[in-house]
């Protein structure tokens, strides 16, 4: 394998990312950071692969849903249909129960980032205002999952059912506590309500804004919800989950 | 009667994937019969979506002849809950 200015070996790699060798190897090996091998066995990685890992993930995901224009984000990190984020859901679900330090979180922690997810192409179909799908990334090492959707986010969903609501905190707050739904008459409307009662019972935290209001539940006590106005706007939703 | 949930994935997240997990199973069952069981050993995941559209569906044939059996899975404990709740 030629080296190129784009490829860097196993030990380079280590050191941009400041972890060690053997680090980089079994995170080869369990699928975390997949590098190249040469045909004589030596490892290198894509400059870009090492950056993106490098990049803050929420950082990434806001500023995509923040954005009037949305930039680039790297294709792992985007499902553009609900089969798509199924399957890379379904990778991280069995990733997290092979991995003796994160087994015990699989469970909720998939499901609370199912529903998030999953929200967010049920009440966007067919209403997407530009770009569809969902940023999905998570770092198991740092024990973080973040989503984020330029939909049209909670307010205006619940709009359609209760044409009263004043303003973001008011349906982000209705959102996270009460049984509605925007797509009635269908019975739906308890994902949101899902993921408090989750949060406040395990010891998960939980940030999701919508439009200028943001729920958060910290992932140590106090185990309460908060719903407060955020620095700035964004489109869709944004959510970060710790564990 | 018992439904291994298993059968459709080990991953129970999305109202698309649970409605079409019941319209597959839908054929099979047998709406005279006394009890239906619901497994959900094997199981690693479940959240409400899913299984609002699968229950309901369960729910319109066979009404409070559906059986939970136990789980230990934190997931399944808390997806039943909420639908209880609701």
């Amino acid at each position: 394998m030629a080296k190129s200015n784009n490829l860097i070996p196993i030990s380079e790699a280590a050191k941009y990312l400041g972890v060690s060798v053997m680090t980089l190897r079994r995170w080869d090996t369990s699928g975390k950071l997949p590098g190249l091998k040469s045909p004589g066995g030596h490892r290198y990685y894509h400059r870009d692969t090492l950056e993106r890992y490098n990049a803050e993930l929420f950082r990434l995901a806001q500023t995509w849903a923040a954005s009037e224009i949305a930039p680039d984000i790297p294709v792992a990190d985007y499902s553009d249909t609900q089969d798509r984020f199924r399957a890379r859901l379904d990778t991280m679900a069995n990733l997290m129960d092979r991995n003796p330090e994160t087994t015990g979180s699989a469970p909720l922690v998939t499901a609370i980032a199912g529903e998030i997810g999953n929200n967010s192409f049920d009440h966007n179909l067919g209403n997407w205002p530009d770009i569809p799908g969902l940023f999905f990334g998570y770092d198991l090492n740092k024990r973080v999952i973040v989503l984020a959707d330029r939909g049209v986010g909670i307010r205006a969903t619940l709009l359609r059912v209760r044409p009263n609501l004043k303003n973001d905190t008011e349906a982000l707050t209705v959102a996270m506590t009460e049984f509605v739904s925007g797509r009635t008459p269908e019975q739906r409307g308890n994902g949101l309500k899902f993921v408090r009662t989750v949060a406040i019972d395990n010891p998960i935290g939980i940030a999701l804004q919508s439009g200028v209001a943001i729920a958060t539940i910290d992932k140590e006590d106090p185990k309460t919800l908060k719903v407060s106005l955020a620095d700035r706007n964004i489109r869709g939703v944004l959510a970060r989950i710790e564990f | 009667m018992k439904i291994e949930l298993k059968k459709f994935g080990d991953v129970l997240t999305s109202r698309p994937a649970g409605r079409e997990a019941f319209a597959a199973i839908r054929p099979t069952l047998d709406p005279t019969v006394s009890e239906v069981q619901v497994d959900f050993s094997g199981v690693l995941s479940l959240s409400p979506s899913w299984a609002d559209e699968f229950f309901r569906g369960l729910d319109g044939l066979y009404g409070n002849r559906v059986v939970f059996l136990p789980s230990d899975n934190p997931s399944v404990k808390a997806t039943i809950a909420i639908l209880h709740a609701q």
